[in-house]
């Protein structure tokens, strides 16, 4: 999603119509709800829902937690678009022409009241790929007092997929998990590859065989939705080709991992000696660093007082 | 978790749902109206693929006569020539859209390389050239659809 800081520190109009579908699963009764909000610069749509809740109406439900679009779980429809209600502003979009803002339960997931929807089906699915690094040897990992080795350029190729907070933004927005359930769906998808490019993972050929079915990468039809929406770039539509053409190539005999990461030795070995500093960084002319890093100065009290 | 809760609303809108543009209005995701126009004319494609197999078996029923008249009546209305134009324009677009796909899905190209998030936060395969590709499909469509257009109403 992308961020635009201009509207993000613009005015929202002084009062909003939050219009919020609600559902009561009591009665099985789904309903459209109005509420006018008196806004203020900064307001998030969260905190206008906090505000319905604790002013106008306190039967409203929605699910969050951490408030700073860490913990992934205030994903709504806001204005026809999937997001996470923490870091959305109501100046990003409600403006003085259509002060109207509408909310919705993230869809593809079933709703258990007004906003909250049911995470079941979407976190069976995250752990059936097994989230988690396998290496050939249980004990190495188990009992290892070390890190396994990774370049800086491997680590750019996985980084952008481990910032996933598996907030299901991109399973609501993605059009072929809205007919499909068996759609592993975006988010276990791209935690598939995030593994299979792990250099530290050694599972690559049993997570590739293991998404070789229906409902795997091969029912995505890159509508790209799911980039569009992702909070945190993760950009789970390019992970889903990757995974796909890492697939096809397996299939043909043609794909091998480039490299399984080897775990760390003594620490002795990867520590570089010390440069020494050049003059002109030299705090004082003339000063002996190393022996100030073995013993701080101490500063006379006298001198301090002067 | 949804135990004791009473009623779990289903909340899938399903296919119909998935290809109508008004459903969910994701900002800078051409990609979605590209794979809806996509599912669109592939549909459209098949139905008047099925339409053509029952026409063109027409002269085992009725005869090659009878068959060369009826065509020969059809050449100049309009109605047929309104369909070839349409169905120039549904093809047009799912051949050169499906170039794309096969480039984006089955090889892995032209969706950028992951990066570092930095503001504005885009997603690397957003501003890819698979973003280019589409835009160079649009425009192409609009060419060849009005060439044809040419070639079927003047021609």
């Amino acid at each position: 999603m992308t961020f635009d800081p201009e509207a993000a520190t613009r005015t929202p109009p002084k009062k909003v119509i939050f219009r919020v579908k609600r559902y009561n699963p009591e009665t099985g009764k789904t309903w459209w709800d109005e509420y006018e909000v008196e806004t203020y610069r900064g307001m998030t749509v969260l905190d206008a829902l906090l505000k319905i809740k604790e002013e106008i109406d306190h039967t409203i439900v929605m699910r969050y937690s951490c408030r700073m679009g860490v913990c992934g779980s205030c994903g709504m429809i806001i204005n026809g678009m999937p997001r996470l209600a923490c870091q959305t502003q109501v100046a990003e979009v409600a403006t003085e022409a259509n002060p109207v803002i509408t909310i919705e339960p993230l869809k593809n997931h079933p709703v258990l009241r007004d906003l909250v929807t049911d995470f079941t089906a979407f976190f069976e699915k995250h752990r059936s790929v097994k989230p988690y690094t396998i290496r050939k040897d249980k004990e190495e990992l188990e009992t290892g007092d070390m890190e396994y080795l990774m370049s800086p350029e491997e680590h750019k190729e996985l980084y952008e997929y481990t910032l996933c907070i598996a907030c299901g933004l991109c399973y609501s927005a993605c059009p072929v998990a809205a007919s499909d359930e068996r759609f592993l769906g975006p988010q276990a998808l791209t935690y598939v590859w995030r593994y299979v490019s792990d250099p530290r993972d050694e599972a690559w050929q049993e997570r590739l065989e293991a998404v070789d079915v229906e409902g795997g990468p091969f029912s995505c039809h890159y509508a790209a939705s799911c980039s569009a929406v992702c909070p945190k770039m993760v950009d789970p539509g390019a992970a889903i080709q990757r995974l796909r053409s890492a697939l096809i190539k397996y299939r043909l005999g043609l794909y091998k991992k480039k490299k399984v990461a080897k775990k760390a030795t003594r620490p002795a070995e990867q520590v570089k000696p010390k440069k020494p500093l050049p003059p002109e960084a030299q705090p004082v002319p003339g000063a002996n660093i190393e022996a100030m890093e073995r013993e701080p100065p101490t500063i006379p009290v006298e001198q301090l007082i002067a | 978790m949804s135990e004791g809760t009473g009623k779990v609303l289903p909340n899938r809108p399903g296919w119909l749902a998935s290809v109508n543009p008004w459903v969910l209005r994701v900002v800078n995701n051409p990609e979605r109206l590209a794979f809806v126009l996509h599912r669109l004319t592939g549909l459209l494609m098949a139905l008047i693929i099925m339409a053509h197999i029952f026409v063109t078996g027409t002269p085992a029923r009725v005869g090659w006569e009878a068959w060369a008249e009826e065509i020969a009546k059809a050449q100049g209305i309009t109605v047929v020539t309104l369909y070839f134009f349409f169905f120039a324009g549904i093809a047009w677009y799912h051949g050169l859209n499906g170039i794309r796909l096969l480039l984006v899905e089955f090889f892995g190209t032209c969706i950028g390389k992951p990066e570092k998030p930095k503001p504005p936060y885009l997603a690397p395969s957003l501003k890819a050239c698979q973003r280019k590709l589409l835009y160079t499909v649009y425009i192409l469509w609009a060419i060849l659809w009005i060439l044809t257009g040419y070639i079927v109403f003047m021609g």
